[in-house]
């Protein structure tokens, strides 16, 4: 469950606010698979980073009994300098896992991922692509309740991209996801409700082909 | 409710640092392999440079001091405090990435310099001791508790600076190159290459209120038999350490959100 209460987020342009969020409460119920839609731009990433955790309301609550993974984007979360290898290291070390952990955990993403010899070279020679296949091989070790996801889905080949949401699907039995994504069959096919971020407010819709419906309306 | 372990903030304070600390390691020594070399021939070239230069233009003028001990003692506690300070200031920009981990929180990648800076300068420091002792240089100490006493606190007077510097400079950049352009004198007026006492008195009395000179005639004054901490002012000590850290601390506290979120 992900409780919003009063929240008020916004960025300071030039000459005035642009409100993401404008006094927001709503609640999320718990064991739902969340899609969240909105125009470029609206506010969903900012959404997203406040529930990982990492941006901050200007005003009002966000609370969850529940854990939360990193954002996983395309902005990566990763050291450029750092392999691969040793970027995963970096993280099960701050979730707190024992040495032991740590290489079934590098073994785990370095399967999935499928990235050869660019395991242990610097994340800056990555594409974008092989970014969120590590990124995306490393949220799988956590056992988080919610699974925070921005776009990184619809990045690398078909192949990939098939083996992510097999990988999701699974890994969905036992917790939560909150999606982002552009593709509405990706949406329909993994979310069972809604959230429509659009002008500093939040539609919340019992069901995800609702939450398309007025996303649609919204774009026309 | 959660399937993750609840962790206590100081659990996870401890294994972030340790996790940064190695990630520091691997980036400063693991891909340039000089690193390790660096991190004792900077303290190295100044004293052969000044123990040259001594004892080519002058006499032993401290009788009881091996000149080149003099001068390791000061480079040695000199760089450890100004690679403190100056690798503090960019900790923040230099970690960024990683601050998309909730767990990982921009103080603690200055703990995580400051203490790599601590560990390097000791592994150099021990290097300068297998070296003194080799060529049979007097290295003996007068009161070893109070050298190590001085450099502690050396360190979290380095650290106050540091973090203050950091938060300041990550908002204004011109506040880091005001820092660089006061760090770079610095080397000529801490009491590095001369005890304060062989100063004429009213270039001695503009030196000492500069904090460093204090620290620097505290840990002479502790290690050689036959100096001592005449000028060593305990109470200006403190206001420079206790100062800056406040403001540092005060600082960071109101500033984290938008440090983490900018």
């Amino acid at each position: 469950m992900i409780e919003l209460h009063n929240v008020t987020k916004y960025y300071k342009t030039a000459n005035e606010k642009k409100y993401i969020l404008n006094n927001v409460s709503i609640v999320i119920p718990s064991d739902v698979n969340v899609g969240i839609l909105g125009r470029n731009g609206a506010g969903k990433s900012t959404l997203l980073r406040m529930l990982g955790g990492i941006d901050f309301p200007n005003s009002g609550i966000i609370s969850s009994p529940n854990s939360f993974s990193w954002p996983m984007g395309l902005a990566g979360g990763f050291q450029g300098s750092m392999s691969g290898r040793q970027n995963v290291k970096f993280v099960c070390r701050i979730y707190g896992k024992s040495d032991y952990e740590i290489e079934q955990a590098i073994e785990a993403v370095r399967e999935f991922a499928e990235i050869g010899d660019y395991f242990d070279m610097p994340i800056k020679t990555y594409s974008s692509g092989m970014k969120s296949r590590l990124s995306f091989g490393l949220s799988l070790v956590f056992d988080f309740d919610y699974l925070i996801i921005d776009e990184t889905l619809s990045v690398g080949d078909k192949n990939f991209q098939e083996k992510s949401k097999k990988a999701l699907r699974k890994k969905i039995e036992n917790c939560n996801v909150l999606l982002v994504s552009h593709s509405m069959p990706v949406l329909k096919e993994l979310c069972d409700v809604g959230i429509v971020v659009h002008k500093g407010q939040i539609h919340y819709c019992d069901d995800i082909e609702d939450a398309i419906a007025t996303y649609n309306k919204i774009n026309k | 409710m959660s399937t993750m372990n609840k962790r206590t903030s100081l659990e996870i304070f401890k294994s972030v640092v340790l996790a940064l600390f190695l990630r520091e390691v691997q980036t400063r020594f693991g891909t340039k392999k000089l690193g390790y070399f660096w991190a004792v021939f900077d303290a190295m070239f100044m004293v052969l440079i000044f123990a040259g230069l001594k004892s080519a233009v002058a006499s032993n003028s401290m009788p009881g001091v091996d000149f080149p001990v003099y001068l390791a003692t000061s480079f040695l506690a000199f760089y450890l405090w100004k690679k403190i300070v100056s690798q503090s200031i960019h900790a923040f920009s230099a970690n960024k990435a990683l601050f998309a981990y909730k767990q990982v929180k921009p103080f603690d990648t200055i703990v995580t310099r400051v203490l790599l800076e601590i560990l390097v300068s000791s592994a150099a420091t021990l290097i300068f001791v297998a070296i003194g002792l080799y060529i049979g240089l007097d290295i003996s100490v007068k009161n070893f508790n109070m050298v190590m006493l001085a450099v502690f606190w050396l360190c979290i007077f380095g650290f106050g600076i540091g973090l203050m510097n950091a938060v300041f400079a990550y908002f204004y950049e011109f506040y880091a190159k005001l820092i660089n352009i006061v760090m770079t004198p610095l080397l000529f007026v801490s009491a590095i290459m001369y005890p304060i006492d062989s100063l004429p008195p009213f270039i001695r009395e503009i030196l000492l209120y500069n904090p460093l000179v204090h620290f620097m005639e505290m840990i002479h004054g502790y290690y050689f038999h036959s100096l001592n901490t005449y000028y060593v002012d305990y109470e200006y000590m403190i206001y420079w350490t206790l100062i800056p850290l406040w403001i540092g601390l005060f600082f960071y506290k109101r500033s984290e959100k938008r440090i983490l979120s900018s």
